[in-house]
């Protein structure tokens, strides 16, 4: 199939002055993206500015742009101008030698306060798009980039993204030692949040991105906790005897989704974290267990193997006989994630080959696509909180690491590797500061 | 035991002689009386009326000890000494008529039929997989690929689970289910509880008390073997006993 991607149509609609992009479109054929080559400049360093700060700034937006999928980043060593060359004096020449459709440079100057500016220029039109000057203390430098960055692909694709401003937690086993860890996006800023030998299973974020809910055999039975990122405490959340596990957050901020097998097998129940009522959502003699809530709380997907085989369904929560079965191919199918825009379910399927593969379903259309082949072992997609990207764990490199993808599954990169194996991702919501 | 036996007598005897007063019990006709019973028990098949008699007055001699009539009860007891001897004095000397049926049966060479024995005696069996030792190692039940089922070869892992059991009523097991690599971890920890269940109520079927078996799932998260190979994965799957106490 080959398809006419138009890149800015909203844009272009909009604010006719910005009709100057309409020849930003990008081929898709055979689902491959003919990406859009963006030269991103290190930056010049100016005043006492820190130049481990100026380039990690600009890997940042490299990092941002690259992931979406839509952008080839062009190879710095290429590059034929100097990053101290003033905006107005680009050679826009010298870029278009490097194959370069898009520039972005800029400077960066102080040490505590940060000034820090930023550009982009059409290469081809010889003319800046869009210019920013940001003034932050320094620890909000990289945000400040974010921000210019997330304009950028606003700008080029008419997609909203905030996936940058976003954490994401996952668990890091090494040996026996389960590490309940969060990191930016992208991998960097580590923060191990708790350890033990006791297992920690399955995080997940709270609603408002508070609190991380996770399992622990801490007290020889597989309790459900939340870690408090503000206060560092830990609670007891559920701790019925046998499983407690698989929290998925309720919109309203205080109830969760879990699976419970207090009643004999693993069943889908809903509790009230402020009240601790709970309330059963599936009657089966088989296993139901790994729910996710649709953003709008009206809905859960979640596993089942009523059919035989472990199966993805979605059961509406106001008519709990309203059960569909969304997998209808290959005989082991869970880890279902909804997206957060309630479009989309992600989960991971075993193959033909016995591969464990992720795969997403549009809900509209129920068209399943492939996100991962031939790849080892990917597992526990997770949303950004914008459902444009996701991670995942993949072995495909010998251990497992933090990945992530775009929906299209077209760019895939490993954002995260520790001493141990990473598992088990979750992606924050979006930040709300 | 014979050594003792005889000591005891010993010093029942002196005893005996050292207080033999009017009025106290016939402590050595009730000890001669006793042991000639003792010994015409093997004769007891051939001779079973005279048997039963001598049980009898045993028994009536006791009675008249505890009633303190220590006269009569001297005389019972002599009465007893004396069918017993006549017993034990037949078998002696006509073994063969004294041979139980199943006596016979067993002594089978010329008949040509089969003798049939138990041999579950403790120095047969293996003492790790005795349910009569209270240290028996516990077996592992092992699974098929996604099955809860337990297979049809680990059932009798599960009877001599549920025997010693039976043998130590104040013990409470554990047991831990286990699911291989493959697939996602909650549904692992869903599978691994399916399999200590079906195993738990294998052993409430055998008659073991609930409240005596905790269940706990691990997932995948304990393999034994941390290879990824189907080998590694049949050991993976499986449901392990522990000691709660």
């Amino acid at each position: 199939m080959s398809v006419r991607f138009r890149l800015i149509t909203l844009a272009a609609v909009i604010f006719a002055s910005m009709n100057l992009f309409a020849q930003l479109q990008v081929e898709v054929k055979d689902g491959a993206v003919a990406e859009y080559n963006m030269a991103v400049s290190p930056l010049a360093v100016l005043d006492g500015a820190d130049a481990a700060m100026a380039s990690e700034i600009s890997s940042a937006i490299e990092k941002v742009l690259d992931i979406t999928g839509y952008f080839k980043i062009l190879d710095k060593r290429s590059f034929l101008e100097k990053p101290e060359v003033a905006f107005k004096a680009v050679n826009f020449k010298s870029w278009l030698d490097v194959g370069a459709n898009g520039l972005i440079k800029g400077t960066v100057k102080g040490k505590d306060e940060i000034e820090l500016e930023l550009a982009f220029f059409d290469v081809a039109k010889g003319k800046p798009v869009v210019q920013k000057k940001y003034t932050s203390k320094a620890a909000l430098a990289k945000k400040s980039a974010y921000r210019f960055a997330a304009e950028v692909i606003k700008l080029l694709t008419g997609e909203e993204m905030n996936f940058m401003f976003s954490k994401i937690a996952f668990v890091e086993k090494t040996g026996e030692k389960y590490t309940l860890v969060v990191t930016n996006f992208d991998g960097t800023g580590r923060k191990a949040l708790y350890s033990t030998s006791k297992t920690i299973l399955l995080p997940e974020w709270s609603a408002d991105g508070s609190k991380i809910f996770f399992t622990s055999h801490e007290k020889n039975n597989p309790n459900l906790y939340s870690y408090d990122l503000k206060t560092s405490q830990i609670k007891t959340v559920s701790a019925y005897e046998g499983l407690n596990v698989s929290a998925s957050a309720y919109p309203d901020n205080k109830t969760i989704a879990l699976c419970l097998s207090k009643d004999g097998n693993s069943e889908i129940y809903s509790l009230d974290t402020t009240t601790n009522e709970l309330k059963r959502l599936t009657v089966n003699s088989e296993t139901d267990t790994a729910p996710s809530v649709s953003p709008d709380g009206q809905e859960i997907v979640f596993v089942s193997s009523r059919s035989g085989n472990p199966q993805v369904y979605k059961m509406s929560l106001s008519d709990l006989n309203k059960v569909e079965r969304l997998t209808e191919q290959g005989n082991y199918n869970q880890d279902p994630e909804y997206s957060p825009d309630g479009k989309k379910v992600a989960f991971s399927g075993r193959d033909e080959k016995y591969q464990f593969d992720l795969f997403i379903i549009d809900l509209a259309s129920r068209q399943i696509s492939r996100i991962t082949q031939n790849q080892g072992k990917n597992e526990s997609p997770t949303f950004s909180p914008d459902s444009k990207v996701i991670g995942f764990s993949s072995n495909r490199s010998g251990k497992s690491k933090l990945f992530l993808s775009n929906v299209s599954g077209t760019r895939q990169i490993a954002v995260y590797s520790g001493e141990g194996e990473v598992l088990m991702p979750s992606w924050s919501p979006a930040e709300t500061n | 035991m014979k050594q003792i036996f005889n000591f005891c007598a010993v010093a029942v005897f002196v005893f005996t002689v050292l207080c033999s007063c009017a009025g106290n019990p016939p402590k050595d006709e009730r000890e001669l009386a006793e042991k000639a019973f003792a010994d015409a028990e093997a004769g007891k098949d051939c001779d079973r009326e005279n048997y039963l008699a001598a049980e009898e007055l045993l028994n009536q001699a006791r009675e008249e000890v505890n009633n303190k009539n220590y006269d009569k009860a001297k005389e019972l007891f002599n009465a007893v000494k004396e069918k017993s001897d006549a017993i034990a004095k037949y078998y002696r000397e006509h073994p063969d008529e004294c041979m139980t049926e199943k006596d016979k049966k067993g002594n089978g060479e010329d008949d040509g039929s089969i003798k049939e024995e138990n041999i579950t005696s403790n120095d047969a069996a293996d003492p790790s997989v005795d349910p009569k030792n209270p240290e028996m190692d516990f077996q592992i039940i092992h699974f098929e690929y996604n099955q809860y089922a337990v297979l049809e070869e680990d059932l009798p892992k599960i009877d001599i689970m549920a025997q010693w059991m039976m043998n130590f009523p104040e013990r409470v097991v554990r047991i831990e289910g286990h699911a291989d690599e493959r697939g996602s971890n909650d549904y692992n920890l869903s599978l691994g509880e399916k399999r200590a269940m079906e195993v738990k109520n294998k052993l409430i079927q055998a008659g073991i008390d609930s409240a005596r078996i905790k269940i706990v799932s691990y997932g995948e998260e304990r393999p034994v073997d941390p290879a990824s190979n189907e080998e590694a994965w049949f050991k993976n799957r499986r449901a392990e006993f522990k000691r709660e106490n």
